[in-house]
């Protein structure tokens, strides 16, 4: 400190202003612990507020760059140990703490407020399974919200091009740590769901201590995860605590890897399954046409056993089909109607002719019949007596009877002339010579005419 | 036949059909034309794993 005596002449306010500064400068790194009041954020994205403990009160800011990197943004009302230094500002004339860590005071109340907001998150149904998102099976493109520097990306772009060489990665930058990470987050997360570059996020950080974490615990990450229509994975890292934004994820991933793998399937396996269910799908198609080739050679040479009868009883039936359609047929009909009537006519007439033939014998014939009857009745007597009569006749007329006298008759033994000259026949000459009784033969040795 | 499908959709319309014609109640004409809708499910499962193009592209904070 200098003393006035000192001072050949007065300070400058700024002279002096300065020199404050300079006095102060030793108070860098000081952990300072106090409530908030007054919590107001300048248009420079700096926040003033007040830290107080009820005796004594000191101006804060808290620059935009180191707000940016705080584990959490002070409160009103709330305790926080503060590091920072002590500054002078000439201009205003204020002497103020400027702030570059907020730490929690209390960390076991800051677990309580973290679990009554679990409790409330839970009772809404936020983490509950049947309102997860699914993941797509095979994304078309995969977004990821990390720091951009750093292992995280870097191993999380090698899983998934390891599995799916030619899967697509949309990367947002994003605060993974500090009180700027949940608006950042939650910013980085509407674009993705605005710009459908990609059809699920990934969250991802390298882990780190609850504090680091803390921006995980925080509400407004909570509700932009909730409110997302893409699905969330998070890999926030190898941490013994879930992370809020773990328990609304629809998927929650420890390790960068994980989440690639969780999120890409194997391009390789899938190639497999494909050409599998290929294969399956020709081995169906072969055996269905190789039964259906089966049943269809069944099927002819049972039609080949029973073609041969088929044909016979068709063809036999088509004889028939033709027999009786000329059967049917009206010409024919009427030809063979006519031939009957004909032949009916043919058979009446003989039958008549025939009849009237009989009838006309018999009556001739019973005529003839009755005549003779009568005749031979009447001229019986007549006739026996005529008979006799001319027997008588015949007896002395009959040359017999003048040979019974003992006369002959000679005749020509070759003409059977009655010879009544000698002169009718030669020397030589045969005879026969009838008797009364019996014949006799004899050969001419004279004539004598 | 939707190209609308995503892989998955198709994947399992592939399956589908695959049962279909292995548990072989299908009519010869029926299992034909399951055997060529299977077809183009494996198409569109093919073409959806080639589909994608490997790029990266950063969205910086606007």
């Amino acid at each position: 400190m200098i003393r006035p005596e000192e001072a050949p002449r007065p300070f400058t306010v700024t002279e002096l202003a300065n020199e404050i500064r300079r006095e102060l400068r030793p108070l860098t790194a000081v952990l300072l612990k106090g409530e908030v009041t007054g919590m107001k954020r300048g248009a420079a994205g700096h926040f003033n507020f007040t830290i107080q403990d009820g005796l004594s009160k000191l101006e804060a800011v808290l620059f935009a760059d180191a707000a940016r990197r705080v584990t959490t943004l002070p409160e009103d009302g709330q305790v926080f140990v503060f590091r920072g230094r002590i500054d002078f500002f000439g201009k205003t004339g204020r002497l103020s703490f400027i702030v570059d860590q907020v730490e929690f005071d209390d960390v076991g109340k800051l677990r309580a407020r973290l679990e009554e907001l679990k409790r409330r998150l839970e009772a809404e149904g936020a983490f509950a399974p049947s309102r997860k998102r699914k993941l797509p099976y095979i994304p078309k493109a995969v977004a990821l919200l990390t720091s951009p520097t750093g292992a995280v990306i870097h191993d999380l772009q090698q899983t998934i091009w390891d599995r799916f060489p030619n899967m697509s990665v949309v990367v947002y930058p994003v605060q993974v740590q500090g009180a700027a990470a949940p608006a950042s987050i939650s910013r980085a997360l509407r674009r993705c769901n605005e710009e459908s570059l990609a059809d699920v996020v990934v969250i991802a950080r390298g882990g780190g201590s609850f504090e680091e974490m803390f921006a995980f615990n925080n509400e407004v990450i909570a509700r932009a995860i909730l409110a997302s229509r893409l699905p969330v994975v998070t890999a926030l890292g190898h941490t013994s605590d879930r992370t809020v934004a773990d328990m609304v994820a629809d998927a929650e991933c420890r390790t960068p890897t994980e989440a690639g793998a969780r999120v890409v399937p194997k391009k390789a396996d899938l190639l497999i399954q494909l050409t599998e269910r290929g294969r399956r799908l020709e081995r169906e198609r072969d055996r269905r046409l190789a039964r259906e080739v089966e049943r269809l050679q069944a099927r002819r040479e049972r039609l080949l056993q029973v073609l041969p009868s088929l044909m016979r009883t068709r063809m036999e039936r088509l004889v028939r089909a033709r027999a009786d359609l000329a059967r049917l047929s009206p010409v024919q009909q009427v030809a063979r109607r006519a031939e009957a009537l004909r032949e009916r006519g043919r058979r009446l007439d003989a039958a008549a002719a025939a009849r009237l033939a009989r009838s006309l014998s018999t009556l001739t014939s019973r005529r003839a019949e009755e005549r003779l009857e009568r005749a031979l009745t009447a001229r019986f007597g007549a006739a026996t007596r005529a008979l006799d009569h001319r027997r008588q006749r015949l007896i002395a007329l009959s040359p017999e009877s003048v040979l019974s006298r003992g006369y002959s008759i000679t005749q020509d033994g070759a003409t059977g002339a009655v010879l009544r000259s000698a002169s009718d026949t030669a020397a030589g000459r045969k005879l026969r010579i009838r008797l009364a009784a019996g014949r006799v033969g004899a050969s001419v040795d004279e004539v004598e005419p | 036949m939707s190209q609308e499908l995503t892989y998955e959709q198709a994947l399992e319309k592939l399956d589908e059909k695959l049962k279909l014609l292995e548990d072989g109640d299908l009519s010869l004409e029926d299992a034909l034309k399951a055997v060529d809708e299977a077809r183009v499910y494996l198409k569109i499962c093919t073409e959806r794993l080639e589909a994608a193009k490997r790029k990266i592209e950063v969205r910086p904070e606007e």
